[in-house]
């Protein structure tokens, strides 16, 4: 499958037709492009990591598992790092528990699963998952992307969602992550302009404007709105791509379709 | 007028409320006695009929419609409006819950789209499926009023930014990627 805009944001040769290409030009070889996380589809997420990735970058933390930064401890308590239950103990700092983990859930992903079901019940509600999860200025992420999160990766609609779906949510926190790192470091503009080249510098402006919380255009994103800006820009795209198959970069809609696109994208 | 233009609620022959009644009220639900209504506030003083809490999101919809300097909150004015407003939707509400259950079904659901509009572009079944899965918060296969109120609201959003693009009104437009990405970046 070849995406022209969008999903797997364009490459130098896909660039949305009418707009100007990639808009960084001292972006350099956009290796993140590649590999961009799939976001909203079902069944698609847990896609390939981005090359050249590494994750919590630095291959000195290997071999033991560090907090990521977004993932707070939650059970923070004396006795040790991550050490609140005698539970728990010992799975941190260790080797992956063999055993009961299931087929394709990686071990660290599994380990912040017991972390982050607090209540033991063997699903992570709303507000555990938000509980979980901090942005760079150390505030909590907000309810709608938390929100946003849970629906995608509740599969079951139960409101609640499974060591599965965490683990899904785990690559895909990560691989978005990897990419708010690398707009972050490159620091040479408002995040979501760099993660969708396709867009104009404008539109881009305004997306970030209005989301970054009061700071303005240049105030950029944090991580949370990042990954629900970038997720529903996905879906967006991938419901006008659908329209738009002629690549003409125009979609005649009716009525109903384009209600019934924009309501199926609520999250 | 080729589609629905209204998912307002009609307004009722109520008699306004009076401000004496109303003040009573307001001042009930502003606990810390700010002198405007804060989301919590309001959504601590609304019920949906069942035992969750009201939709937060609705909550938030109903206070940025009336609250006209962005303070984050309504004043008095503004929440005789309030009042208004959510009252007029448990009116509708309340006659197309037939069952009073609490709960409106797609059925139910589609007559009352279809029925405060003095005209209405068909809209199919299947749509309306989609609606119920999408505003069915509580999972039971219908909807309850704060999530029915969030549909209304949802659809009059969409409905304005459609009409504005759709010059002739002939019910179709033609819109570039970008347009479509602000249409619904600003409803959503």
């Amino acid at each position: 499958m070849s995406f022209h805009y969008g999903q797997g944001y364009p490459t130098q040769g896909h660039n949305y037709p009418g707009h100007h290409p990639l808009q960084g030009a001292g972006t350099p070889g956009a290796p993140y492009r590649a590999g961009m996380p799939p976001g909203g589809q079902a069944g698609q997420y847990g896609g390939p990591t981005a090359p050249g990735y590494s994750p919590y970058g630095g291959s000195t933390r290997r071999g033991r598992l560090l907090a990521p930064p977004w993932l707070v401890p939650v059970l923070w308590a004396p006795g040790g790092p991550y050490g609140g239950t005698a539970s728990h103990r010992g799975h941190y700092g260790q080797q992956p528990p063999a055993g009961n983990m299931p087929p394709g859930v990686s071990a660290e992903a599994y380990q912040w699963f017991q972390a982050v079901d607090m209540d033991h019940s063997g699903s992570i509600s709303l507000k555990e998952l938000k509980q979980a999860l901090l942005n760079s200025n150390n505030q909590a992420f907000n309810d709608e992307t938390c929100l946003m999160m849970l629906n995608m990766f509740d599969k079951t609609r139960s409101g609640r969602m499974d060591l599965f779906g965490f683990s899904a949510l785990w690559v895909f926190l990560q691989q978005w992550r990897g990419m708010f790192q690398q707009f972050d470091a490159t620091a040479l503009g408002p995040s979501t302009e760099r993660a969708a080249p396709s867009l104009s510098p404008q539109f881009a402006a305004g997306l970030v404007g209005r989301f970054s919380g009061g700071r303005g255009p240049q105030g950029g994103l944090q991580l949370d709105r990042f990954l629900q800006v970038c997720t529903q820009l996905q879906s967006m795209t991938q419901a006008f791509r659908q329209r738009d198959t002629a690549m003409t970069g125009h979609a005649r809609l009716s009525y109903e379709d384009f209600l019934s696109s924009a309501v199926q994208r609520l999250m | 007028m080729a589609y629905h233009s209204q998912y307002r609620p009609p307004h009722f022959n109520n008699a306004p409320a009076d401000q004496g009644f109303l003040w009573n009220i307001f001042q009930r639900v502003d606990k810390d006695r700010s002198g405007s209504i804060s989301d919590t506030e309001l959504q601590q003083a609304l019920s949906n009929g069942t035992w969750t809490p009201f939709n937060p999101v609705t909550v938030r919809s109903i206070i940025s419609m009336f609250d006209r300097d962005n303070k984050g909150g309504v004043n008095f004015n503004e929440f005789a409006g309030v009042w208004k407003y959510i009252t007029d939707w448990q009116n509708i509400f309340r006659t197309y819950d037939r069952d009073n259950s609490g709960f409106i079904d797609k059925n139910e659901l589609k007559q009352a789209l279809t029925g405060f509009g003095e005209q209405c572009y068909r809209l199919s079944d299947q749509f309306y499926s989609t609606l119920i899965q999408k505003f069915d918060r509580q999972r039971k296969g219908q909807v309850a009023f704060d999530d029915f109120i969030q549909c209304c609201i949802v659809l009059q959003r969409l409905t304005d930014v459609f009409r504005r693009y759709d010059t002739d009104q002939d019910g179709w437009i033609q819109v570039s990627y970008e347009q479509y990405l602000s249409m619904v970046f600003n409803v959503v």
